[in-house]
């Protein structure tokens, strides 16, 4: 395709008056909040933009900002698609979005507290028992455990749409290891080599200060009797698609990034070999996940885990974070009780809004989804990732039929959901080298600790870039934004 | 600091100063046997065997005629060949992956964008013309890391276990070249005086160790054996000779083991040993058997190497 380098880069933009656009109002005018960076941006012609694309992309690539993608034949670099036109969020936008995703983590917290001690909620019927009982997530052994601080889910990341009534809806809950800040980090690193000169006209709240409150909140869940906690950050290794993320981490918070082989158990404590000998290890970041935590508890054959972890956890000589067991409160089907899980341990109304759900494992709302696949978006409820999600209104005849029996072969596998409209932002697209409107979403990221909480002030937007597309995972070929929050 | 990673980091430091000599000994020997005075020194076929016994690889059928673009490619960019200078670049970024979050910003992306480099140069150019813009690059690079090294991370028992290795890999390629160079100039024999000793390969051996012109400057005469192994293996303010590698290591290994008491068996006290050794050779002695010194130096380097894993990495 031929440059036409003169026309400015916006002349090719469509708005599409069905989706809720970011950036323009009803009228097709900028909103006020994005007028400055609308009048710089469309003062650069496609050229200059090209170049600015180029260079943010080779920034990533030297960086070794790369993910892989499974399942290939030969696993790939490839750089996580960053779009240069950020994403802003008002001051009382985003204070809305703070107090919720604390309420919802606190909640949670609660929650999984009461399911492995009391089970007072499935006990008085506000839960049903039978979501958790069949649950695979749900850990006995994590009954009657008590997590250093408290705390279970110290790391939360709570996935926010903005539907095309404008108001935010969460998606999902993410408190098992939620992954994607450092991409936050790296965008606004990004961003701000390309395209310095935007930045004096906003105040924008810093992102950087993640790491240092990570780690705050790390030793905050120190096992008792332990003055100055020894953290590390577990890693299954550098072939694992976050394996830039987990060496970030430990990188910023000046702690070593281990893999299981690097640690031991010995005499109910845990150790590091390290070259002067072992080293007593306080404080585990996991990015593991549960089953692979310790062959002697779990998973029998894994190699990434440490043996005989558990028993050291059990002892309250080891905090591992975030909490084995956490996915039992933040699959498909637990989110549609939030709500009522808000309300019952907190005593409050929701901050955030949950999107209407219907339970496949209930008879009447099986109904009800059957009948109305295409209006639906159908979930498998413990998979991850974007994978197994139908859409209903993207099914043939025979897809629908698929998915019903689908369904009926397993309801408690699936729950079904309106399809939401995910609000639109402008994108540059290197295939017709113009902007064009594409879906987005919003990860936020909280940390909850023993008294100590605290929520990044910015996140992941991440973007759909196939047009029309609804799945923003990186794995489904998803980009993302850099996230501005602005100061009051 | 974690004994898995001391090891990803002290292979690292391996890796990137081969890669430096591979590359330049494929420069070095291919433009100086352009115009060798020594006919067999100009021979093709001579030159592509010194490269391949050089990369651990020799060539034992005399009659065995050699395409050249095959030994470059085999050298350099042939994935399937374990020793090729796009494995140890690969190598060496493997090792950086694994050690990341240890190393600055700066060291990271510096290797990073290397093995990127190296990873997407075009194959035919390099074959048909670029031999030596590659191997200039790659030496070039290397040199870089070294700077980010020594300028970009705390000189604590993470430096000193890079330059472990660098040095030890560096008195390695270097007694690894005297190796090839003696075996050539046995054969390509100078033309005056004792044949041997003045071959036009000690120049060439000095090249490769990037000390020509130093050489020159001390000793103010073209290079013969005795200057060149006194130079390359006992003359501690050479940067490349194996004397300063041992001198250096063993500055590194202070770092790592600082207790006063001589324990016989640990590799602080073998490096002594080795190092002391040579601060009290003379060259005439080496040459005398200088395939013996040679095998001897080797095998003593390895089993220093092999004691560092031991006492440090061994997990």
């Amino acid at each position: 395709m031929k440059l036409n380098t003169s026309h400015p880069i916006f002349s090719a933009y469509k708005k599409n008056p069905k989706l809720f656009d970011e950036i323009f109002n009803k009228n097709g005018e900028v909103k006020q909040i994005y007028t400055k960076l609308f009048e710089l941006y469309g003062g650069l012609s496609v050229e200059d933009f090209v170049n600015l694309n180029d260079k943010a992309k080779a920034s990533f690539f030297n960086q070794g900002i790369t993910f892989q993608v499974y399942s290939e034949a030969k696993q790939k670099e490839k750089i996580f698609p960053f779009d240069l036109f950020p994403r802003i969020i008002a001051p009382d936008e985003w204070q809305t979005i703070e107090k919720g995703a604390i309420q919802r983590s606190k909640a949670l917290n609660l929650f999984l507290w009461d399911i492995y001690h009391d089970k007072k909620i499935l006990k008085q019927g506000i839960v049903p028992v039978s979501l958790l009982s069949s649950s695979v997530n749900y850990l006995d052994q994590m009954m009657d455990l008590d997590p250093p601080g408290g705390i279970y889910n110290h790391v939360s990341g709570t996935d926010l749409i903005k539907h095309s009534d404008g108001k935010y809806y969460v998606l999902e809950d993410n408190i098992r290891c939620p992954s994607g800040v450092s991409y936050v980090i790296s965008n606004r690193t990004a961003l701000k080599r390309a395209l310095f000169g935007v930045f004096n006209h906003y105040r924008t709240h810093s992102v950087t200060d993640y790491a240092e409150n990570l780690l705050d909140i790390l030793e905050s869940v120190k096992p008792h009797g332990v003055d100055q906690p020894t953290c590390v950050v577990l890693t299954p290794g550098m072939y694992n698609s976050a394996y830039y993320e987990h060496s970030y981490l430990a990188k910023s918070m000046g702690v070593e990034l281990v893999e299981g082989r690097d640690l031991y158990v010995e005499n109910n404590f845990v150790y590091m070999k390290t070259i002067k000998g072992p080293e007593r290890v306080d404080v585990i970041y996991r990015r593991i996940d549960d089953h692979f935590l310790d062959p002697f508890e779990f998973m029998p054959d894994s190699s990434l885990g440490v043996p005989g972890l558990f028993s050291v956890y059990r002892q309250g000589n080891v905090c591992i974070v975030n909490a084995p067991g956490t996915g039992a409160a933040d699959d498909k089907a637990i989110y549609t009780f939030m709500p009522e899980i808000i309300k019952y341990y907190l005593g409050e109304e929701p901050i955030l809004n949950n999107v209407q759900t219907y339970h496949c494992s209930k008879p009447d709302q099986l109904q009800y989804v059957l009948e109305n696949i295409p209006d639906l978006v159908v979930k498998p409820v413990d998979e991850a990732g974007g994978y197994g999600i139908s859409i209903g209104n993207r099914l043939t005849k025979q897809q629908i039929q698929e998915v019903k029996d689908q369904i009926k072969a397993n309801p408690r596998k699936y729950i079904a959901q309106p399809i939401m409209s995910l609000s639109v932002h402008a994108t540059y697209i290197e295939d017709s080298h113009s902007f064009e409107q594409r879906h987005i979403d919003l990860r936020t990221f909280t940390l909850l600790g023993k008294d100590k909480e605290f929520v990044l002030k910015g996140g992941l937007t991440r973007v759909a870039l196939q047009k029309g597309n609804l799945i923003v995972n990186s794995s489904q070929g998803g980009g993302s934004k850099d996230t501005w929050v602005l100061k009051k | 600091m974690l004994a898995r990673v001391a090891n990803n980091l002290f292979w690292m430091g391996r890796y990137i100063e081969r890669s430096e000599y591979i590359a330049r000994y494929l420069n070095v020997n291919y433009f100086s046997s352009l115009d060798a005075p020594h006919p067999l020194s100009q021979s093709r076929q001579f030159v592509l065997r010194s490269m391949l016994f050089m990369m651990g690889q020799p060539v034992s059928d005399p009659d065995l005629e050699l395409d050249e673009e095959e030994v470059f490619f085999d050298i350099t960019f042939n994935e399937e060949n374990p020793f090729s200078l796009i494995n140890n670049v690969n190598y060496a970024r493997d090792n950086a992956n694994s050690s990341r979050d240890q190393m600055s910003t700066e060291l990271y992306e510096s290797i990073n964008k290397f093995y990127h480099a190296v990873q997407n140069y075009p194959v035919e150019f390099f074959k048909k013309k670029g031999l030596y813009d590659f191997t200039v690059y790659v030496t070039e690079m290397t040199a870089v890391l070294r700077g980010k090294i020594r300028g970009t991370i705390l000189h604590d028992e993470i430096y000193a276990i890079i330059m472990l290795g660098i040095n030890l890999e560096r008195a390695t390629q270097i007694v690894r070249i005297i190796n090839a160079k003696y075996n050539d100039a046995k054969l390509a024999k100078g033309s005056y005086g004792d044949a041997f000793r003045n071959s036009y390969e000690w120049t060439t051996l000095l090249k490769c160790g990037e000390s020509y012109d130093m050489h020159r400057r001390l000793n103010k005469k073209a290079p013969n054996s005795i200057s060149t192994l006194n130079f390359m293996l006992l003359n501690a303010q050479n940067p490349k000779s194996v004397m300063n590698c041992l001198n250096q290591v063993y500055n590194h290994i202070l770092v790592l083991d600082s207790s006063l008491i001589n324990d016989k068996s640990t590799v602080k006290f073998y490096i002594g040993k080795i190092r002391s050794e040579y601060e009290f050779k003379i060259a005439t002695e080496i040459e005398d058997d200088i395939q013996e010194n040679i095998d001897d130096l080797l095998n003593k380097l390895t089993i220093i190497s092999q004691k560092i894993e031991e006492e440090y990495f061994n997990y």
